[in-house]
């Protein structure tokens, strides 16, 4: 891949600040990681070994109780299973994932009730919330949501606002200051609120909830945008290309975007974080996605109802804090190397 | 100056239109308003009672008579925009309608809440400016030395922490676990029966973990903005000259710099205010204190749209008014603004 030398460097600067590039890396492995998410945290087998025939059940259709010789035919109980095969001792095995529970399972221990506490020799690293469901397995699959939701949200949100903000800055006129107003109005909107509100009346799923939160939220870009178009427009190379006769649109794609998007590149991070922080605050109010969803929210809300059991805060706020932590310290890394800020006083 | 302003002021009115205006027709024209709501909830409760349904014109068990009076009383007999302006009128005379749920007007019970947010809000505003101009001050000067560095990370830690999850980590630790402070509300329930001494004392107690969870978030935000602001200006000429003529970079900073960079801090002047007021729903509902956020949570979740709207009135009414504040302060702090 061909890399402009000046976009070069600012990758080589990013690389030179070791505490954002870890943390971006962390994260992208992260990221990876809870795609595959079904591998780490399933109730369904990994592997299969039976009359020396594998399967993996993982992916796909669930496969019936009586295919591995047992007496029923709704979906196969394989921790059930693994018992099973381990007495027998007849060269059939199950390998399960590292934590053999899905997200949506509620798993009580006889003679008790839950929330279970953690422990190795269930299985359940960091316990179960009140309705018995593997906290570790919710983080896992929480994590996984609220990252796609706030990559959603950062695309529409980016998408919206860079097109509008362009437009505005470069063709300025009436576009311009009907667009002024409209955004007025919408940044003295109490947002949260108002996403409470509407979503409050209509309960919201993923793509609604994304739907409301952009709509409230396409002009936090917008602004930025108008700017840095408004004083790249303004400047000589611009002029030149429309003297060679550039189109507007090929103007806006070809020159102003490309000497703006440093801009929006070191917002990324923290709108990624703001978006994290949005849905998880919804959930824990209440007004998110709707249950049984795994959410950090949710957990967040279980943790304040049943602060005795410690592990559910516990093990929540711990992911939050470390995946935000991680978050900001990409951000601050990021607008360290795109848009350095170089100081000189005398002393 | 002056007609800078009252123009200002003027603009506020559109766009309060276009706020309420938003959110009116939002709250209309979403499926499942108060209406439908009030309908399903009742065709529930038939069901759970199991009353079989006698008229079966419809899936609706309120009868067509309380259909009417429901929709009068949520003006949706008339058009959107009439309704608006009916509603609109009674704003403007501070009538914000009757709350279904405490059956008192709005504006009373949201009155009844501003001591408390007011409380937390002008605390939080003192003790945010009191520490975050001498701390930026202190890093600006250090720039780049270990205080910086390390201040830089606790600042930024805060910064990455929301403050929802900051009020829950002290309230598991310091309210659960180790009983030190009180796990939430404003005061404690003998509060009357108290000395003022114990008074104070008790206020004070509810009011730590609260406050510092405001506080984490605020404080990254002004401190960073208190340091760049003030690099800025010493790197510009006025200090340069000032130190040619002589003046220690001590006076440099104290006489010069500071009265300039303190011009991005009162831009933000007026926002803080707004949310003094406002307060934050999540704090208040995590630590129970029975503020304007709070009340706002409650009465969405009890469907209590009279209230749901008084708040959102308010609290964009207060937003407005910043942002005037806030070019206000501006110009008290820099006079080189011209308002034209």
């Amino acid at each position: 891949m061909h890399l402009h030398p000046l976009t070069a460097k600012k990758i080589q600067r990013f690389k030179s600040i070791k505490r954002g590039y870890w943390s971006g890396v962390i994260l992208v492995l992260l990221m990876v990681l809870s795609c595959m998410a079904e591998l780490i945290a399933n109730s369904r087998a990994l592997v299969v070994s039976y009359n020396n025939k594998l399967y993996f059940p993982t992916y796909g259709a669930f496969i019936p109780g009586n295919y591995f010789g047992l007496d029923y035919k709704y979906e196969t109980n394989y921790r059930q299973l693994k018992h099973i095969f381990q007495q027998e001792q007849s060269g059939n095995w199950v390998l399960m994932p590292p934590i053999p529970y899905n997200p949506y399972e509620s798993n009580t221990i006889a003679g008790q009730y839950p929330p279970h506490a953690p422990s190795w020799s269930q299985q359940h690293y960091l316990g179960t919330d009140a309705a018995g469901r593997d906290v570790a397995a919710r983080i896992i699959y929480g994590f996984r949501l609220s990252m796609a939701f706030s990559m959603l949200l950062l695309i529409f949100n980016y998408a919206i606002g860079t097109t509008i903000g362009c437009l505005m800055g470069y063709r300025g006129g009436a576009f311009d200051i009907i667009f002024q107003r409209i955004i007025e109005i919408w940044s003295s909107v109490p947002t949260l609120y108002v996403i409470m509100i509407v979503a409050s009346i209509m309960i919201p799923d993923f793509w609604v909830l994304i739907a409301i939160l952009v709509f409230f939220e396409w002009i936090g870009i917008t602004w930025y945008m108008r700017t840095s178009t408004y004083k790249e427009k303004s400047r000589t190379y611009t002029l030149a290309a429309k003297a060679l006769g550039a189109s507007d649109s090929r103007i806006i794609l070809h020159h102003l975007l490309p000497n703006s998007i440093s801009v929006l590149i070191t917002f990324i991070p923290f709108s990624i974080a703001s978006g994290i922080t949005t849905l998880t605050a919804l959930d824990y109010l209440g007004f998110g996605l709707p249950p049984p969803t795994p959410s950090w929210g949710e957990l967040l809300r279980q943790g304040i109802g049943n602060l005795s059991y410690h592990w559910i805060a516990g093990s929540v706020v711990t992911a939050m804090v470390c995946i935000l932590t991680m978050v900001t310290w990409v951000g601050e890394a990021v607008r360290e190397s795109f848009d350095p800020k170089k100081f000189t006083y005398y002393e | 100056m002056t007609t800078y302003f009252i123009r200002r002021l003027l603009l506020t009115i559109p766009t309060f239109i276009g706020i309420t205006l938003l959110v009116f027709v939002i709250t209309r024209f979403v499926p499942g308003g108060p209406v439908e709501r009030m309908v399903t909830q009742a065709q529930i409760a038939n069901a759970e009672m199991g009353i079989e349904q006698i008229d079966g014109v419809g899936g609706s068990t309120l009868s067509e008579e309380q259909l009417a009076q429901l929709n009068a009383y949520y003006g949706f007999d008339k058009p959107v925009i009439i309704s608006y302006f009916l509603w609109l009128k009674k704003v403007l005379t501070f009538d914000l309608g009757t709350s279904s749920r405490y059956n008192e007007p709005v504006w009373d019970i949201i009155v009844e809440r501003f001591p408390v947010s007011i409380f937390y809000g002008l605390l939080t505003l003192v003790i945010t400016y009191s520490v975050c101009i001498p701390l930026g001050i202190l890093k600006a000067i250090k720039h780049s030395t270990p205080i910086d560095h390390f201040s830089s990370a606790l600042v930024f830690l805060g910064y990455a922490i929301p403050n929802y999850v900051f009020g829950i980590i002290l309230i598991s630790l310091f309210a659960s676990h180790w009983d030190i402070f009180p796990l939430g509300g404003f005061v404690s329930y003998e509060f009357d029966d108290l000395t003022f001494f114990e008074k104070v004392v008790d206020l004070l107690r509810h009011a730590v973990l609260p406050l510092l969870s405001y506080l984490i978030g605020s404080f990254a935000v002004m401190t960073m903005m208190m340091k760049n602001s003030l690099m800025d200006n010493l790197a510009a000429d006025y200090v340069r000259t000032a130190m040619a003529k002589g003046l220690t970079f001590k006076d440099a900073i104290l006489k010069h710099a500071i009265r300039n960079s303190l011009i991005p801090l009162a831009t933000s002047f007026g926002h803080t205010i707004s949310f003094v007021l406002t307060g934050s729903f999540l704090v208040e509902t995590i630590f129970n204190i029975d503020g304007m956020g709070l009340l706002g949570y409650e009465s969405l979740v009890e469907r209590d749209y009279p209230v749901v709207l008084g708040i959102l009135v308010i609290s964009s009414g207060l937003f407005l008014l910043g942002n005037i504040l806030s070019d206000l302060c501006v110009a008290i702090v820099d006079p080189r603004v011209q308002f034209n």
